[in-house]
């Protein structure tokens, strides 16, 4: 067994299983299901479990998809399954607002991350500050971050810090990043912020793990990763694999490996049918660079339209589509549908 | 001359995008005489931009408007945040105030709807982009059928919406929703709002989903074609894009773009409320 002499920081991993693991199941997780998983990860040590609809706070929607639970319900159940491990959510403005931020750490949530797509830091200023006057601890995270250049990423980061953010980062919602792209982003990032750097992957390309450790390598310290990867499309970084990366690369988690074992198994008997996995679909839209959580609304417009939903993937790939914006699938579908007759 | 003394005097509070589009359309409208842009800073671009325009501009926010002597109209293109103080300025002096923030707090006017009744207000808002280009058709929509519940989901190219508009996000849901509410007599409204940063910027759209029972396709989809005509007239952009009706359910998306002035085409959400306001400033001349 090799071993690694260089100390290396602590990475903390945030655990948004019961978030972006909301997309694999059209967000109809039940609370003995939040329960059962938020107390498997407090046992392992996880240091934050986020929870919420997949695209967060005030999200449940027609346009997004509907959640079982409502949010202060989600809350409330997780809330009470921990006792050491923090409860994170996640909130974009535009989709929820700062009543739903108020509701939140009212129920609880100990840190709040605002989020905005990646050139858009400044819709945030107002919700940071309120995450700051409430007392929860703020982070700010830049959504399809592939979609902007790595100096202006960095220039975004420091907004949010400028804002209130005490940790900063970025999201591959798309899957879309190789690791040399994450290296890049993350010095850019690091070099322009003095607050934890956080890295979101996933694994469209087969790289969720590759990138995140990339991301600690160059000096992300807080890392998002989800039981066997359960999330959007083809999934996040798998987080029992990651920490069994990072512990033999010498960074410490604070996670013993046998425990998250335990929760990851529990994961994938309660939480989903099956674990993610990148079938063809998932590579189109990691290639095209479509947020991941469009998955499911693209297979159900192809199917019933009778479309490939690979080429539907390409076409909101050249639309620039961002999360959010799901009501174009069926234009585009329709396009599709007229342009083959 | 005649005419002009016909002209109302209007000012322009804000010289953001949405203030400086304003300032052009009140400056093209023959009904309106446009006397004052007035920003709040002295190193705002846009109040740079609104004097190399060859407007009359001042730094002095609502004291400057105040002291432009009489104006017949204000338009207050600022942040929702302001505007209560720039009513209580203005109010009991016989100036009309035209709100282009999301407040809801003056006689919440749709020109299409209830453009009507507005030369009987002194004091008007106009919901938001969203609002006015979605209330048209969601309000004929509701005559024909009754909605359970309508969500609306806006989105904006990144460069159409300024810091106000950012700042004012949860504003601009809450006085959307509310107005959607009191339009078409629905309890349940949710609305929702993305900023795209695409490239090239792509067109204001706004995407609209309504729930109800029994619904008629036929006459639904003329009501919607009527409704979008007379928006037309003001904002000749806008354009349905896409609809579908099935018994249970409505999904339509407009998009608007701007035509004509210096806005570029994506900004259709500027034009679109603006188009608005100019043409309520126009119906207080005509009620003269």
């Amino acid at each position: 067994m090799d071993t690694n002499t260089i100390q290396r920081p602590r990475i903390l991993l945030h655990d948004p299983t019961l978030r972006d693991g909301h997309h694999a199941v059209a967000h109809r997780l039940d609370a003995d299901q939040l329960r059962a998983y938020a107390t498997a990860a407090n046992a392992a040590g996880v240091p934050v479990v986020e929870v919420g609809h997949g695209n967060g706070l005030g999200a449940s929607s027609l346009q997004i998809g509907r959640a079982k639970l409502p949010d202060p319900v989600m809350l409330t159940t997780v809330r009470e399954a921990l006792t050491t491990s923090k409860m994170g959510v996640f909130m974009a403005p535009g989709w929820g607002t700062a009543d739903d931020l108020r509701a939140a750490v009212d129920r609880g949530a100990d840190v709040v991350r605002i989020a905005a797509h990646c050139t858009e830091a400044d819709v945030t200023e107002r919700h940071l500050g309120v995450v700051r006057d409430l007392g929860a601890e703020a982070q700010g995270v830049l959504l399809m971050s592939h979609m902007a250049r790595p100096d202006r990423l960095a220039e975004q980061c420091a907004l949010l810090v400028k804002f209130g953010a005490q940790a900063v980062g970025i999201m591959d919602s798309a899957g879309h990043y190789l690791p040399a792209d994450v290296i890049e982003r993350i010095h850019a990032i690091t070099e322009a912020v003095d607050v934890p750097v956080i890295f979101h992957g996933h694994n469209n390309l087969g790289l969720a793990v590759a990138n995140s450790l990339a991301a600690a390598e160059a000096g992300a310290t807080i890392i998002d990763a989800t039981a066997r990867g359960f999330g959007a499309g083809a999934g996040n970084t798998q987080l029992e694999v990651l920490v069994a990366v990072l512990e033999r690369r010498g960074f410490d988690t604070g996670i013993g490996l046998r425990a998250i074992l335990a929760a990851a198994d529990l994961a994938q008997e309660r939480l989903m049918e099956a674990p993610p996995r990148i079938d063809s679909i998932s590579v189109a839209s990691g290639v095209a660079g479509v947020f991941s959580g469009f998955k499911k609304p693209v297979l159900q417009a192809a199917l019933r339209a009778g479309v490939d939903p690979v080429d539907l993937f390409l076409a909101l790939g050249e639309r620039q589509v961002v999360a959010g914006q799901e009501d174009l699938i069926g234009d585009v579908t329709r396009q599709l549908k007229a342009a083959a007759r | 001359m005649a005419a002009d003394e016909r002209r109302l005097r209007v000012a322009v509070l804000g010289a953001g995008l949405i203030g400086l589009d304003l300032a052009e359309k009140a400056s093209r409208s023959a009904e309106l005489e446009l006397a004052l842009v007035a920003g709040r800073s002295r190193d705002s671009l846009g109040l740079h931009r609104a004097a190399d325009m060859g407007y009359a501009t001042s730094p002095d926010g609502i004291a400057a408007v105040l002291a432009a002597g009489p104006l017949d109209v204000v338009f207050d293109a600022t942040n929702a945040d302001s505007h209560a103080e720039h009513w209580a300025a203005l109010r009991g002096t016989g100036t009309a105030l035209i709100d282009l923030t999301p407040t809801g707090v003056g006689k919440v006017i749709v020109p299409t709807v209830n453009g009507a009744q507005a030369p009987a207000h002194q004091h008007l808002n106009l919901v938001s982009c969203g609002g006015q280009a979605a209330i048209p058709l969601l309000h004929a929509i509701s005559q024909r059928c009754a909605p359970s519940y309508i969500e609306l989901v806006s989105t904006g190219a990144s460069a159409s919406a300024g810091r106000a508009t950012r700042l004012n996000l949860d504003q601009y849901i809450a006085t959307t929703s509310a107005a959607i509410r009191t339009f078409t007599g629905t309890r349940d409204a949710k609305v929702m709002v993305n900023l795209s940063p695409a490239r090239p910027e792509p067109p204001f759209r706004v995407a609209m989903t309504l729930l109800a029972d029994g619904i008629r396709p036929a006459p639904v989809r003329t009501t919607i074609a009527a409704a979008a005509d007379a928006v037309r007239a003001y904002a000749p952009g806008f354009k349905v894009t896409s609809l579908v009706v099935d018994a249970g359910r409505i999904a339509l998306a407009v998009e608007v773009t701007a035509t004509g002035g210096r806005l570029p085409r994506h900004a259709g959400s500027v034009d679109i409320i603006n188009g608005a306001a100019v043409l309520l400033a126009e119906q207080y001349a005509a009620a003269r």
